[in-house]
C-alpha cells in the first residue's frame, strides 16, 4: 500500500484507546514506564515475562523488546523510538514487531493526576485499518478470541514437537 | 486494501476461529496424517475435513505431502508462530498488563513510604 492512500483512512478507523484509573500518583506511573527493572515487573500479560528489555529512555532514543511464553522460547522481539517524553505527563513511541512486513504503530501514554489519582490512557494508532483489524478482536469472526487462547498451547506443542 | 502481511493473519486468524480445525491442527502437532486419519476422530464427512483442509491450507497452515495416493497432511509452524508473535489480542494484552502494573504500583508506593519514614527517623 502507498503511504498516500495509508494517510486516506481516517484516524477514527485505525486507533484503539485504553484507559484505566490508578489510585497513585502520575511520577510513579511515569517511573513505572521509564525503567527496565519496572517494565520487566509489569509489561506484558501473565505468563510472559519480558525476557529481552533495553530502553533508552530519552527522546531519540530506542528501546526493544521481547517476551517468552509459556513454551520458553523467546517470541520475535519488537520496539521503535521515544518520540516525546514530557516527565510524569506524556509518553509518546513508535512501535512494531521485528517480523518483516509487521506494521507499525504509534502509541501516547498520558497520565493525567487529579486528588492524588492518575488517569492513565494508552492511544494506539495502528498503520493502517488491516493492522489494526489484526490486532483488535473487534475486527474479527467471532470466536478467534477462543482460538488465540489456544494458539499459545499450539504453538508449544509445535516447539516441542520441533525439538524432539 | 491490505498489505501482503495483513491479509496473511486475516487469513490464519479466520482459519483458526473454527473449533474443528484448530482440533486438527492440535492432532497435526502430534505428526503429519492422511486425511483418512483425520476423518476418523471427527465424526465428519470426508468432503467436510477437506474442506476445513482448504482453508488451513490457504492460510499456509498446513501443506499436503506429493505421494499421490496417501497425500499426508502436516502442519507448517511459520504462519502460527508468526501470529503467536502478535500475543494475541491488543486489548487484553494491555487490559492484563494494566492490572499487572496496578499491583506493582502499589508495590511501589509501600516502597516509597519505606524510605520516607526511614528518613523521619533519623
Amino acid at each position: 500500500m502507498s503511504a498516500s492512500a495509508r494517510a486516506a483512512e481516517p484516524e477514527s478507523e485505525r486507533e484503539v484507546t485504553i484507559t484505566r484509573l490508578y489510585d497513585a500518583p502520575a511520577r510513579l506511573l511515569f517511573e513505572a514506564y521509564s525503567k527496565p527493572e519496572h517494565i520487566k515487573q509489569w509489561f506484558g500479560p501473565k505468563g510472559w515475562p519480558v525476557t529481552l528489555c533495553e530502553m533508552d529512555f530519552r527522546v531519540g532514543g530506542k528501546f526493544r523488546f521481547a517476551m517468552t511464553g509459556p513454551s520458553g522460547r523467546q517470541n520475535t522481539p519488537f520496539g521503535g523510538e521515544y518520540r516525546e517524553i514530557v516527565p510524569n505527563r506524556k509518553i509518546v513511541y513508535d512501535n512494531g514487531f521485528e517480523t518483516k512486513g509487521s506494521g507499525r504503530m504509534l502509541v501516547t501514554v498520558t497520565f493525567d493526576e487529579a486528588d492524588g489519582r492518575t488517569t492513565l490512557t494508552i492511544h494506539t494508532v495502528f498503520e493502517s485499518i488491516a493492522m489494526r483489524n489484526s490486532h483488535v478482536s473487534r475486527g474479527f469472526e467471532q470466536g478467534t478470541n477462543s482460538g488465540l487462547d489456544q494458539l499459545g498451547e499450539l504453538a508449544a506443542a509445535m516447539v516441542a514437537q520441533e525439538r524432539s | 486494501m491490505q498489505t501482503p502481511d495483513a491479509q496473511n493473519l486475516d487469513r490464519v486468524f479466520a482459519a483458526l476461529a473454527d473449533p474443528t480445525r484448530r482440533a486438527i491442527l492440535a492432532r497435526l502437532a502430534g505428526g503429519e496424517a492422511t486425511v483418512n486419519e483425520l476423518v476418523a476422530p471427527f465424526g465428519f464427512s470426508q468432503p467436510t475435513i477437506s474442506k476445513h483442509l482448504k482453508v488451513l491450507e490457504g492460510a499456509g497452515l498446513v501443506s499436503r505431502g506429493r505421494a499421490a495416493q496417501f497425500r499426508p497432511v502436516r502442519l507448517n509452524a511459520a504462519p502460527l508462530q508468526q501470529s503467536a508473535g502478535w500475543l494475541g489480542d491488543y486489548e487484553q494484552f494491555w487490559a492484563e498488563s494494566i492490572d499487572r502494573l496496578e499491583d506493582y504500583v502499589q508495590v511501589m508506593q509501600r516502597k516509597e513510604k519505606r524510605h520516607v519514614s526511614k528518613r523521619k527517623g533519623r
